[in-house]
């Protein structure tokens, strides 16, 4: 990997990082939803700068190129993540449709309320 | 004893008055409550015209939430008996005293309107009887009963299945899957043969294009369903 490369891998991802923590700061991102992005930016940067890690796990796992092994654990943890908020999404729906119907069960409740008050005047 | 008509709604301005007429008139032991599922058509506002029992769902949840709404109702008011009744003409109100007398004299859980016991009446068309049909199998194969009317919408249910309802309803497709689960929870279920009529107003829920991925997910719920506990 050229050093040029290396300087501009660097910069993007400290740039995105610092995307990221500017999102947290402002609440537009959750603390705990930006964490795992966090992570994935800081082993990146690392890697980036220590070259030497990559080539001696690629060796370890008998991957025969570098970039392979991003590719790899890069799909695995984007599958891994795509999973986890599918899971979340199942979540969420069962909850909007619990708050849906006890609003809509409530709004009754009132007008209901409000029919019964208006015959008694 | 307090007896409640749930009638899911969705885009059903065509149908809605008659339904609740039909319900005043052939069952007037019955309260009723319709759950109007955010239509898009005029279906609130021919209901404020009449001054029917309308909950008002702000947020469009499909037919499971809207059902299920129905029987979380049903549950906080203290009903002892639910039924669910389409909302587009399809189901005669007629039958639900006989239906509520079946499930209180034979201590049921829950009484299905069959349209294929004595075959009377709107039969669906060929395929659909056929997807019918398979479900019949397969419930009958994971729960050993036979349910002749497995995607009938009209069904009867006590206390005891309302509150199960009020918890844990499937989000779509859920007639199948529904009757599955309460078996598997030793619930008693059975049948009343019905006449329905073809649809009057409004479109079936399930297209051709949607039918496959249909039987696929109904069949893998039923299956899901059998081996959950």
């Amino acid at each position: 990997m050229s050093l040029k490369i290396q300087i501009i891998v660097a910069v993007v991802i400290v740039l995105a990082l610092a995307g990221i923590a500017n999102m947290v700061r402002k609440e537009a991102l959750d603390l705990k939803f930006a964490l795992s992005w966090l992570a994935v930016g800081v082993i990146v940067l690392i890697l980036d700068i220590f070259p030497g890690i990559m080539n001696y796990l690629v060796s370890l796992l008998g991957i025969e190129l570098p970039v392979n092994m991003m590719f790899f654990f890069g799909f695995c943890f984007t599958l891994l993540l795509v999973f986890t908020l599918t899971v979340k999404v199942s979540k969420q729906a069962e909850q909007l449709k619990r708050l849906t119907q006890t609003i809509a069960l409530l709004e009754e409740n009132i007008r209901k309320g409000a029919e019964v008050k208006s015959k008694d005047e | 004893m307090k007896k409640l008509v749930i009638i899911p709604a969705y885009n059903e301005e065509g149908g809605i008055e008659k339904t609740v007429q039909d319900i005043l008139s052939n069952a007037p032991d019955f309260d009723y409550v319709i759950i109007n599922d955010c239509s898009t058509d005029q279906t609130l506002a021919v209901c404020e015209k009449n001054g029917f029992h309308v909950v008002n769902l702000p947020v469009n949840l499909g037919i499971g939430g809207g059902v299920q709404t129905g029987y979380l109702y049903a549950w906080q008011n203290g009903y002892d008996i639910a039924v669910q009744f389409d909302g587009d003409g399809q189901h005669n109100a007629r039958y639900l005293d006989e239906m509520a007398d079946k499930l209180i004299n034979e201590h049921l859980d829950m009484v299905i309107g069959s349209r294929y016991i004595k075959k009377e009446g709107f039969q669906s068309s060929g395929l659909r009887r056929f997807g019918i049909r398979y479900f019949t199998g397969l419930i009958r194969l994971v729960t050993g009963k036979k349910i002749t009317d497995p995607t009938s919408g009209m069904r009867m249910v006590g206390r005891d299945v309302i509150g199960f309802y009020a918890k844990n309803y499937p989000k779509d497709y859920p007639e199948p899957e529904s009757v599955v689960t309460i078996l598997k929870n030793g619930k008693k279920v059975e049948e009343l043969p019905v006449q329905m009529n073809a649809r009057e107003e409004g479109v079936s829920s399930i297209s051709p294009r949607k039918s496959v991925y249909y039987m696929i997910k109904v069949s893998l719920a039923i299956l899901i369903a059998a081996f959950r506990r």
